[in-house]
């Protein structure tokens, strides 16, 4: 079987689709019963429109409803675009921290690594990342995609990832049943192991999550080593409040150049922190537009908030392997005009949407 | 008035203004204050810095907590009068500002006894030095538990800022993570202290958010943490957290002459607005409880309604929504007993977007009813009967306990009782303190230890 794919679908990475064109060639795609996955082509029967007919726009894909949490019962192979014909070229599947019950799945194919892997390449070379350097990788690996990236991301850069694998659901479940000890000690456990490498390999690249990055920061052997041997620390994962990040870049590794990364698994990929930022400026995340576009919107009523403004970030995921568009994450954030072209929002001073606060205690005098 | 005023965290190398900023709103809503809240990463570094600085002699410590002392209820601190802070804690906190400018006298003599007070702790045997020449023969000497020593403190009364005073006169290093709801007194005291003279890693306030409230207590060696029943079941295992949990003082009145106690109880029920832990929450009155309960209600009842901020105001004040919250609570369980004031509500609204909380007596038929226990941040109590039958099964659970009755037998038992902290006899009021008297033990017990020394 050979792939009907409109070649917009398949536009060289360094070539940015026009937004329409490039939408409704995806819609073509993923609904054509010929092309479109198991798993859409069934959903799209209760959809109440016809995505190939009605979605031409970022606008149109909020007809979507977000379909994230099917992701966690659908057999893989549902997903994948039947258009890749019988032996499509799969790299992995991945799951989702399983912050709130079990993991929703995704696919990777090779097809939408190679772009995300350029697309890095390029984002490395508009903020000098050093080639030829080792990455010391301290974070989600096991089922979770961005270990995967980070290690294609290495190889690509000439060198190799050491990593230690953290499993965030262990974390995760150690707090919610309030083993904050057992949480604690495994903390310290990964950065315990991160010392070896640090001490003993080259490694010119540390990426990690900022909870392990401020514990890290607890011990001045390693911050020492981090300053000497570190050229660029980039964090992910995991949200970085805009005073940590204050901290981080001017206290304690003032000689590491200091990266965001927003990502997730739902959309397969992590964007960069925009380039050149100053030091008052917030964290801003560009798109990667149009396979990965932001909206920012109001939490109650779905409608975007101002630019300025806070809101709850949405995130649309069209590309030729996969469609998720229209997920609600459980991040706000301040809504940002994107670089002229870009479709959709770009995002500041990523942070999770609540904390609860238990405030209105109201017996006792305390 | 002009803006809010920037409340900024104080850490080791001065004030530190953060992006994440907290509205420390007047019980009506009005801003008074953007208090910077900081992040982990900060807590963990001052706290690092803490722990890396050398104890000031204590000397030294003693005569810049007296100097403190002198500044905090006297002086310009950070360009905020006395006059000034004491209203605006008034109007925050909704506590009547008498009570402010008492506590304030009472912040600037603790200051001034700190080292004295601790001094009461130390066991008999024991020196406060190694070069005492008792050490010679062999002797213990008096040594801290730890360096660093957090508090969670609370915003109900200024007064919890008193305790911790000890714990750097005793060298400790202090790191103090503020009420959001009343962050301007260990604001002001801290400045005060830092102006006397301790240097910005002696003592330090770390205002959080919630999600970092634990990493300053994980930061310390010892920390005491203010809190109700749910901070009691979280640290009460860990001999390195000393909790400050509920008071539910409370009073016994034993024998025939209750008129000539009608006075105590009424004070020891709305002294400090009520909402300290040393207020009384339960009366006991052996024999019948109406007659007590109603001369207390009446007495109560004449306390006019009158703005925190108001010289003559007793009662304290909240947000009009807090009030009618705390109404709620309080009538939703009150089932079983009968109200003799208060019982159709006690929120007060001043129409300024705050209400006064005004007193509540309730009637409760036997001893062990569950409503004793209930302690409220206003003037609020619950008499109940009591018998020799009833033992001192209901008494138990007390911050402050005062007696009256002359029954040696009875006192030997509450002296005994390890849940009673502290035994008043006679026509004192619960609210009762002095320095050289512990109010939940001597803090300096839970600080401090014994180190067996000989010189040869």
């Amino acid at each position: 079987m050979s792939s009907h794919a409109d070649p917009v679908l398949d536009d060289p990475p360094d070539e940015v689709p026009d937004a329409r064109e490039f939408i409704e060639a995806a819609m073509r795609w993923h609904f054509d019963p010929d092309t479109g996955s198991p798993y859409w082509l069934k959903r799209a029967r209760t959809l109440g429109f016809d995505p190939r007919r009605d979605v031409h726009t970022l606008d149109d894909l909020r007809m979507f409803p977000n379909v994230a949490n099917e992701l966690r019962d659908v057999r893989v192979e549902d997903l994948i675009p039947r258009g890749y014909g019988p032996e499509p070229c799969v790299v992995g599947v991945y799951e989702s921290g399983g912050t709130t019950g079990p993991p929703k799945r995704v696919v990777l194919l090779a097809d939408w690594l190679d772009r995300v892997t350029r697309r890095a390449m390029r984002d490395m070379d508009e903020r000098s990342y050093p080639r030829g350097v080792n990455w010391l990788f301290v974070g989600p690996s096991g089922p979770h995609i961005f270990g995967e990236l980070v290690a294609r991301q290495a190889l690509a850069r000439g060198g190799v990832r050491f990593s230690i694998d953290l499993d965030p659901r262990w974390v995760k479940k150690c707090i919610a049943e309030g083993r904050l000890d057992e949480a604690e000690r495994y903390a310290e456990h990964l950065i315990d192991q991160a010392t070896f490498p640090l001490e003993t390999q080259d490694a010119g690249v540390l990426i990690t999550t900022p909870p392990l990055l401020e514990r890290l920061a607890r011990r001045n052997r390693l911050v020492d080593l981090v300053n000497e041997k570190i050229s660029v620390i980039v964090w992910g994962g995991a949200h970085m409040d805009p005073d940590t990040r204050h901290l981080l870049r001017t206290e304690v590794f003032p000689k590491v150049r200091l990266y965001g990364m927003y990502g997730s698994t739902m959309i397969l990929s992590g964007l960069a922190e925009r380039a050149g930022l100053t030091e008052d400026d917030p964290c801003v995340f560009d798109a990667f537009s149009p396979y990965v576009s932001l909206r920012v919107v109001d939490p109650d009523t779905g409608e975007d908030v101002p630019y300025g403004e806070r809101g709850q970030v949405v995130m649309n995921h069209v590309s030729k392997g996969m469609l998720l568009p229209n997920n609600l994450e459980r991040d706000l954030a301040t809504r940002i005009e994107g670089p002229p072209g870009q479709l959709g929002d770009s995002v500041a001073d990523v942070g999770p949407l609540r904390t609860f606060e238990n405030e209105q205690v109201i017996e006792g005098v305390y | 008035m002009t803006g809010p005023v920037d409340l900024d965290a104080l850490g080791p190398s001065g004030p530190y203004r953060t992006r994440q900023r907290l509205t420390v709103t007047e019980l009506g809503g009005a801003p008074v204050a953007e208090l910077s809240l900081v992040p982990r990463l900060f807590v963990q570094r001052t706290m690092a810095a803490q722990h890396d600085a050398p104890a000031m002699p204590a000397d030294e410590r003693a005569r810049a907590l007296r100097r403190a002392g002198e500044l905090f209820a006297t002086a310009d601190v950070g360009g905020m009068r006395v006059e000034d802070y004491q209203h605006t804690v008034s109007r925050v906190s909704g506590m009547p500002i008498s009570v402010v400018r008492a506590a304030t006298r009472r912040i600037e003599e603790s200051a001034a006894e700190a080292y004295r007070a601790t001094q009461y702790a130390r066991p008999t045997g024991a020196v406060n030095d190694w070069r005492d020449p008792l050490t010679r023969s062999g002797r213990a000497v008096w040594t801290r538990r730890g360096d660093v020593f957090a508090v969670h403190a609370a915003g109900n009364h200024p007064g919890v800022h008193t305790l911790w005073l000890e714990a750097l006169a005793l060298g400790y290093r202090v790191a103090v993570r503020p009420s959001r709801r009343e962050p301007f007194t260990p604001h002001r005291l801290i400045t005060a202290l830092r102006e006397a003279g301790f240097a910005g890693d002696q003592v330090t306030l770390l205002p959080t958010d919630y999600s970092v409230a634990d990493d300053v207590i994980r930061n310390a060696d010892l920390a005491m943490v203010y809190g109700g029943e749910e901070v009691v079941a979280k640290y009460g295992g860990h001999d390195t957290v000393l909790p400050q949990g509920p008071g539910r003082s409370k009073i016994l009145l034993t024998g025939d002459d209750w008129e000539s106690h009608v006075d105590a109880v009424v004070d020891s029920v709305s002294a400090h607005g009520g909402t300290a832990c040393v207020n009384t929450t339960a009366v006991f009155v052996e024999g019948d409880p109406a007659p007590v309960a109603e001369a207390v209600a009446e007495r109560l009842s004449a306390i006019p309604t009158l703005p925190p901020q108001h010289d003559e105001a007793v009662l304290p004040a909240q947000s009009a929504s807090g009030a009618r919250d705390i109404e709620k609570y309080l009538l939703d369980h009150a089932a079983g007993a009968k109200a003799l004031l208060g019982g159709e509500g006690v929120a007060d609204d001043l129409g300024d977007g705050s209400a006064v909380l005004r007193p509540a007596v309730f009637l409760v038929d036997r001893a062990d009813a569950p409503q004793t226990g209930i302690e409220m941040s206003f003037p609020c109590v619950w008499f109940a009967p009591w018998s020799r039958a009833d033992g001192i099964g209901p008494l138990r659970n007390s911050l402050v306990l005062t007696a009256v009755t002359e029954d040696g037998d009875l006192i030997d038992r509450l002296m005994e009782e390890p849940t009673i902290s502290n035994v008043y006899l006679g026509d004192v009021p619960t609210y009762w303190m002095a320095s050289w008297v512990p109010h939940d033990r001597y803090l300096a017990e839970f600080l401090m230890r014994t180190k067996g020394v000989v010189r040869a």
